[in-house]
């Protein structure tokens, strides 16, 4: 017993100094990914061995930092570490990151601007990839998929959805407590429903998305639509989290609430909610968000980096993995995945929320600076 | 002058024991000293300077969720250690098959990481969860119109179910210490039950009830798993629930810093009161230490 102890810690020394040393070995791709456990899973267990696959003596080594601007800011706190120690080599080479990373690390100079002679610029054509938050980013990033807020509904309470925002404050005071989502401290399913909240209420998109300026005589204004958020949760029931409004829509505890087009497709995939339930984007619109490839300023193995950001968004993985195993949208054109994807999927995936509704309706989020305005006045005014 | 401290060649002669103390003393400094008092230093600080705004935007934003917070604890933390002693006394009493079981059973919570508990609670008490749909069964409640309890009263039987148990560990401990003769010689003086409880029991083990309340307090003010995936966007939260939305949306380390300080100031009573209590037993049993 008190031998194999002894076996047991030396082996464990051994371990501990060979590992202590961190040397990268040449040949693999260290990537670092935000996002929930999907964005791990897809990584490490299909793109990475595809990859390796086809580039032999490469390899994908991935790291999961954890869901919500949390885990970019992880990511962040590193690469802004690397570069304030003065490091010369990098230990990332990819990084998943979401949009407001884009703004930290475009202020900082973290990052290499590898989009532009990547392989797959060619099937860019979102707008989410010049622009994010009012910052410019052309060429520093390329989007992995993109991903959309909607509201789903159980169609056998619901029969007429309502199609505008005011149709739907109407229809949650007509039926309290079956409207349901996680106020803005949960999840960003809420943060997105209460963005597209003041979006109508103001009708000022183009100034807080895309033009600007930000002005606080703007941020004033907004108490009026806040204090009719407050009387509209009154009537709201409040769920725990992204996936504890599918949860409360399954089981039937609300009838209606917003939600993640891709987490909606997933757990309808994995037998988690009820099949009937549908999906709607609301008149003027819901934000959605893409999550960005990106190399760090000094990665280790820049060009292997490239070669696995031009494969993961090419049109075939695009296709294959992204649209038909994942359910989110593409990063990339979706006309170039024009049979790489099963006409049944495609049809699935844009049968409730049309290219069309996406085209119109699918909004971004505010400017940095009015999206914080945006959560701290819902902090200010919204006390119920 | 200071000949006594400085020796003749002018260099601090040290006791040779603080070469034994310094590599904990060194982690405790820069693992836990060093940042609690960063944590203090910078919630004064607003863009470089010396300023109070941070606790001025903590108070207006939250003052409910931190009387909210306070109340949770205050409750939770009283009714855990009541529960405790009550299942403690009735352990060290009652000795049958019953009481056999749940001592090897009672445990297992302890165990049991607070995420994990959080997602138990979470389909368990859910409007249409396992405890609704029950009592919707038997027939004492409306599914149309279920219980809810994601607020206080979800929170309160998330923290009881993790928590008494750990009460129950440490007073049931102390009670197990205290010899069967006094217990017997009460009774046999003729004391009742609640006698033997409130004039034997509970008194020869304060110390243990106040470590047990002390400790779960202090644990319940710094919980975030189960009030975020229980409650997370309710108004009222919980002020851990705001320092993760502080640094995670706005990056804003000052405000969570000043939401931090007054978790401090809800556990420093405790703390201190914790640790003059272990002087004062340090004393008892070194009196010439």
């Amino acid at each position: 017993m008190r031998k194999s102890l002894i076996i047991l810690l030396v082996l464990l020394l051994t371990a501990g100094l060979v590992f202590a040393g961190g040397k990268k070995e040449a040949g693999k791709i260290v990537l670092m990914t935000a996002g929930d456990t999907n964005m791990l899973a897809i990584q490490q267990n299909v793109l990475g061995p595809q990859f390796a696959a086809k580039n032999p003596g490469t390899g994908l080594i991935s790291v999961h930092t954890g869901p919500g601007n949390a885990g970019s800011q992880r990511i962040y706190e590193k690469l802004l570490a690397e570069s304030e120690s003065k490091k010369e080599v990098w230990d990332i080479d990819v990084a998943i990151v979401h949009e407001i990373f884009m703004k930290w690390a475009m202020d900082k100079d973290l990052l290499l601007p590898y989009a532009k002679e990547n392989d797959s610029w060619k099937y860019v054509t979102s707008p989410f990839a010049k622009n994010t938050l009012g910052v410019n980013i052309e060429g520093y990033a390329i989007p992995m998929f993109h991903s959309q807020t909607a509201i789903a509904y159980n169609p056998q309470f619901v029969k007429n959805p309502p199609k505008t925002y005011a149709e739907l404050e109407k229809w949650v005071k007509e039926n309290p407590g079956k409207f349901g989502y996680n106020g803005v401290k949960g999840g960003a399913s809420g943060v997105s429903f209460v963005v597209g909240w003041v979006y109508w209420k103001t009708g000022r998109y183009d100034k807080l998305a895309i033009t600007g300026p930000v002005e606080q005589s703007e941020i004033a204004s907004w108490e009026g639509a806040y204090k009719a958020l407050e009387d509209f949760n009154q009537n709201v029931t409040y769920t725990a989290g992204n996936v504890g409004t599918l949860d409360a829509l399954n089981r039937g505890e609300i009838w209606m609430g917003p939600v993640w087009v891709d987490m909606f497709f997933t757990f309808m995939k994995e037998g988690k909610l009820n099949p009937e339930t549908r999906m709607i984007l609301p008149d003027p619109g819901m934000p959605g968000q893409p999550m960005y490839y990106v190399i760090p300023k000094k990665a280790a193995n820049p060009e292997l980096a490239k070669k696995y950001i031009a494969y993961a968004t090419s049109p075939e993985v695009q296709g294959k993995e992204i649209v038909e195993k994942f359910n989110w949208y593409p990063g990339i054109d979706g006309s170039f995945l024009e049979g790489k994807v099963p006409p049944e999927v495609y049809k699935k995936i844009y049968s409730d929320v049309t290219p069309a509704d996406l085209q119109k309706k699918g909004l971004s989020f505010p400017l940095a600076d009015y999206h914080t305005a945006m959560l701290e006045s819902y902090e200010k005014w919204v006390r119920k | 002058m200071s000949d006594s401290v400085i020796g003749r060649k002018g260099a601090v002669r040290l006791p040779s024991y603080v070469f034994l103390l310094f590599p904990a003393v060194a982690f405790i400094l820069i693992m836990y000293a060093y940042p609690f008092i960063l944590s203090f230093v910078k919630s004064f600080e607003l863009d470089g300077a010396f300023s109070t705004a941070n606790y001025k935007k903590a108070v207006d934003l939250y003052y409910k969720d931190i009387t909210f917070t306070f109340l949770v604890t205050l409750f939770n933390s009283t009714l855990a250690t009541l529960l405790g002693v009550l299942l403690s006394v009735y352990f060290r009493l009652n000795d049958s098959f019953i009481s056999r079981t749940l001592i090897k059973l009672y445990r297992i919570p302890i165990f049991i990481p607070f995420v994990v508990v959080a997602q138990m609670m979470n389909s368990f008490l859910a409007p249409h969860g396992i405890l609704n749909l029950f009592l919707g069964k038997v027939g004492l409640v409306n599914l149309d119109n279920p219980l809810q309890l994601f607020n206080f009263a979800g929170l309160s039987f998330g923290f009881a179910w993790k928590l008494i148990p750990f009460t129950v560990m440490i007073i049931f401990g102390g009670f197990q210490m205290i010899d069967n003769s006094y217990i017997e010689a009460a009774r046999s003086a003729g004391a009742k039950l609640h006698q033997i409880i409130i004039k034997i029991l509970i008194p020869m083990n304060s110390s243990s009830i106040l470590v047990a309340l002390v400790l779960v307090y202090s644990q319940i003010v710094g919980t975030f798993t189960l009030p975020y995936m229980l409650i997370g966007g309710k108004i009222p939260t919980t002020i851990t629930v705001d320092i993760a939305h502080r640094v995670n949306y706005y990056r804003d380390f000052g405000v969570a810093n000043a939401l931090g300080v007054f978790s401090y100031i809800m556990v420093i009573v405790t703390a201190v009161y914790y640790l003059k209590m272990n002087m004062r037993d340090a004393k008892i049993s070194h009196p010439q230490g």
